[in-house]
């Protein structure tokens, strides 16, 4: 009896939320842009809310990392969006999905759970190209994705991505290792972690165009610091040690000013150059000082802002965004730029 | 020697019986490092050789020999401590928060200490009272530290993302960026240590207590060794320890960073159970395991100098301690 009872409850359960299902993916255009499409920040429309023409709240998932500085300004752009759309009956939640790494194990269940909740829609980090499934079930099940941050390049039905082109980020790093070796000298590279797609980006395009435009720049060493500052401190100190000569190191990930102080220690600041990426404030300390010939942005205000805009207006007015790939700003800053982008706290 | 000694001598088991220097697991890492040092003397000597390349390595390898101090304390207990990284955090970010919360720097680094040890305790009544195996037990603190650790740079803030905390306190800053003539601060800590830890576990009665509890917990409860004081202590040590490599990291670093301490228990534990101990319990020695840390710090060292890719060097790692502890297996059948 108990058994039939609950067999029976859990059909019920189950029909009901295959019709919900059903009922939302009524209501969605299947329109979406070309996945690969881009376009740069410049030529996009700035993310304003419209007017919504369905009668209904929606409620909208930003899943993201709180683990270091990093995420401050993207949180920071997702909760002013959440202000923005509360006068339009949209409600925002961040959410941190349990586990502390960009990987697909940890945030496919975050799009999981967001589902279960009855998201209307889910803007996640797509660190690997494991998370591709969990994002076409979302999508199937009538919840559009978007993706910000980092981004796989493995075909899915996310609906836009916001975010640094990393390839191309990669790209601006080599064009200004270039410039700062002057055609020759031996460069280290240090990555987050070889498995993290993002990071693979930034480094194949830097070692590509690198190779380039300054074929007689010898690559010394490729190593992983796991985003962290102590392994990148003594990674800095061993190539030191190991190669006499070397003139840059290139971080591609979070960690860089544990590089910087390896450097600074040794004497070097400003011998031996050093490229990284983003504004945080460690980082930008040592860019002031010119310990850190530059580093380069992502927006991380937009990539938390824009998405949960755009999922609304997609929702709520049916705009479908003109391309795959809304690419955020990514500024070269070095000390003689940098009063316009940092000031010390 | 008289015959009182000798009859003495005949009377002690095997495990506190003065071994020869050669008849000792330490013996046969110590001729592992060397002949490591001597292959990459041949192949790198002109940077590997130096002395700078060798104080470099030697505080690369102190963050983890001052952990593997505490681990050997542990693991010679047959326990283990999957949370001496989350420890390192939490204790370090404690110390930074007070700082910059305007409170006296020895308060501050009470606070920090405090916290490791306090962890540790947490960790050793769990196991002893509760008994959760240590597995387990030291896997949950592993998670709840390293929260507790981003929670403790948001907490009576403005802010709500974990983010790094300035150091500019100089006590700190001397133990992790300070040098006395050409060796870091940091290693002299280090050894300092050592020398302790090796005299507390060789020569006193703690120290039998610990390799009694850890060869036969049973036979040491029933011949009057208090079972649960022995493991706590051994766990709360080991707390301090890490908050203490936890400061030296941030001294280093001029940061309390969020990142600190992820990933390095597998580190500390390889260093252990490479320099001799067992997993079992019973066995193992601190000596060993800083040559065991040592042999870590060559091996990264060696593939930055020889330009190897990284995932080779995360390889040997692993093929160094499986053998490590095939050799000791191998060492204890023939016995």
């Amino acid at each position: 009896m108990k058994k039939t009872l609950f067999n029976i409850i859990a059909g019920a359960t189950c029909l009901l939320l295959v019709s919900c299902g059903a009922e939302k993916a009524k209501n969605l255009t299947e329109k979406r842009p070309v996945f690969a499409s881009v376009l740069t920040a410049d030529k996009q429309d700035k993310a304003t809310a419209l007017k919504s023409k369905i009668n209904r709240p929606i409620k909208i998932a930003v899943l993201g990392l709180e683990n270091n500085p990093f995420w401050i300004p993207v949180k920071g752009g997702t909760l002013k969006a959440a202000e923005t759309l509360k006068k339009f009956n949209c409600q925002v939640d961040w959410i941190v999905p349990a586990g502390d790494s960009h990987g697909a194990s940890v945030f496919g269940k975050g799009i999981e759970n967001a589902v279960v909740q009855g998201y209307d829609a889910i803007a996640t980090v797509a660190g690997d190209s494991g998370i591709t499934n969990f994002i076409n079930r979302a999508v199937d099940s009538g919840v559009p994705v978007a993706t910000f941050n980092s981004e796989t390049e493995k075909e899915n039905k996310r609906l836009f991505f916001v975010g640094a082109d990393l390839y191309k980020q990669g790209e601006v790093a080599g064009a200004e290792m270039h410039k700062l070796l002057k055609g020759s000298g031996e460069v280290a590279v240090i990555t987050g972690f070889f498995s993290v797609e993002a990071h693979e980006l930034r480094r194949k395009g830097f070692l590509d165009k690198l190779k380039k435009l300054a074929p007689k720049v010898k690559i010394v060493s490729e190593v992983e610091n796991k985003d962290q500052a102590n392994l990148a401190y003594r990674q800095t100190k061993d190539f030191l040690t190991a190669h006499p000569n070397l003139s840059a190191i290139y971080v591609t990930a979070g960690g860089p000013f544990g590089a910087a102080k390896a450097i600074e220690e040794s004497g070097k600041a400003g011998v031996v150059k050093i490229i990284s990426y983003d504004f945080v404030d460690e980082t930008m300390a040592y860019v002031k000082k010119g310990v850190i010939s530059g580093t380069i942005g992502q927006d991380p205000h937009a990539q938390g802002y824009d998405p949960a805009i755009r999922l609304y207006n997609y929702l709520a007015a049916g705009v479908v965004p003109k391309a795959g790939k809304l690419l955020t700003n990514s500024d070269f800053v070095t000390k003689d730029n940098i009063d316009k982008y940092w000031s010390k706290k | 020697m008289s015959d009182n000694h000798q009859d003495r001598e005949a009377n002690k088991t095997d495990l506190f019986k003065k071994k020869n220097f050669y008849q000792r697991p330490e013996s046969s890492v110590l001729l592992c490092l060397v002949i490591l040092i001597v292959l990459m003397g041949i192949f790198k000597t002109d940077t590997f050789l130096s002395v700078s390349n060798f104080f470099n390595m030697l505080k690369g390898m102190s963050s983890v020999g001052i952990m593997a101090i505490g681990m050997t304390l542990i693991i010679i207990t047959a326990g283990i401590d999957l949370s001496v990284g989350s420890i390192m955090a939490v204790s370090t970010m404690a110390t930074a928060r007070l700082l910059a919360e305007g409170f006296h720097p020895v308060l501050a680094l009470l606070g920090g200490f405090g916290i490791g040890v306090l962890l540790g305790v947490i960790n050793g009544l769990i196991i002893t009272k509760i008994k959760v195996n240590p597995f387990i037990t030291t896997l949950g603190m592993l998670s709840m530290g390293r929260g507790l650790a981003y929670f403790l740079t948001i907490v009576a803030t403005e802010k709500s993302v974990a983010s790094n905390i300035s150091i500019d306190n100089a006590f700190i800053l001397f133990i992790g960026g300070a040098y006395l003539g050409p060796i870091p601060v940091q290693v002299i800590i280090m050894l300092v240590l050592v020398v302790i830890s090796s005299f507390l576990l060789n020569y006193t009665v703690l120290g039998r207590q610990i390799y009694a509890v850890g060869s036969n917990e049973e036979a040491a409860r029933l011949s009057g060794v208090n079972v649960t004081k022995v493991k706590v202590f051994v766990y709360a040590t080991c707390g301090a320890l890490c908050a203490l490599a936890g400061l030296i990291e941030a001294g280093m670093l001029s940061t309390a960073a969020t990142s600190a301490g992820m990933g390095i228990e597998l580190d500390v534990i390889a260093a252990v159970v490479i320099g001799g101990a067992s997993l079992m319990g019973g066995r193992g020695s601190i000596w060993g395991a800083i040559l065991g840390a040592a042999i870590i710090a060559v091996i990264h060292n060696s593939f930055v100098q020889l330009r190897l890719p990284s995932y080779v060097q995360t390889i040997t790692i692993g093929a160094v301690i499986i053998l490590a502890v095939s050799l000791d297996q191998l060492r204890g059948k023939t016995k």
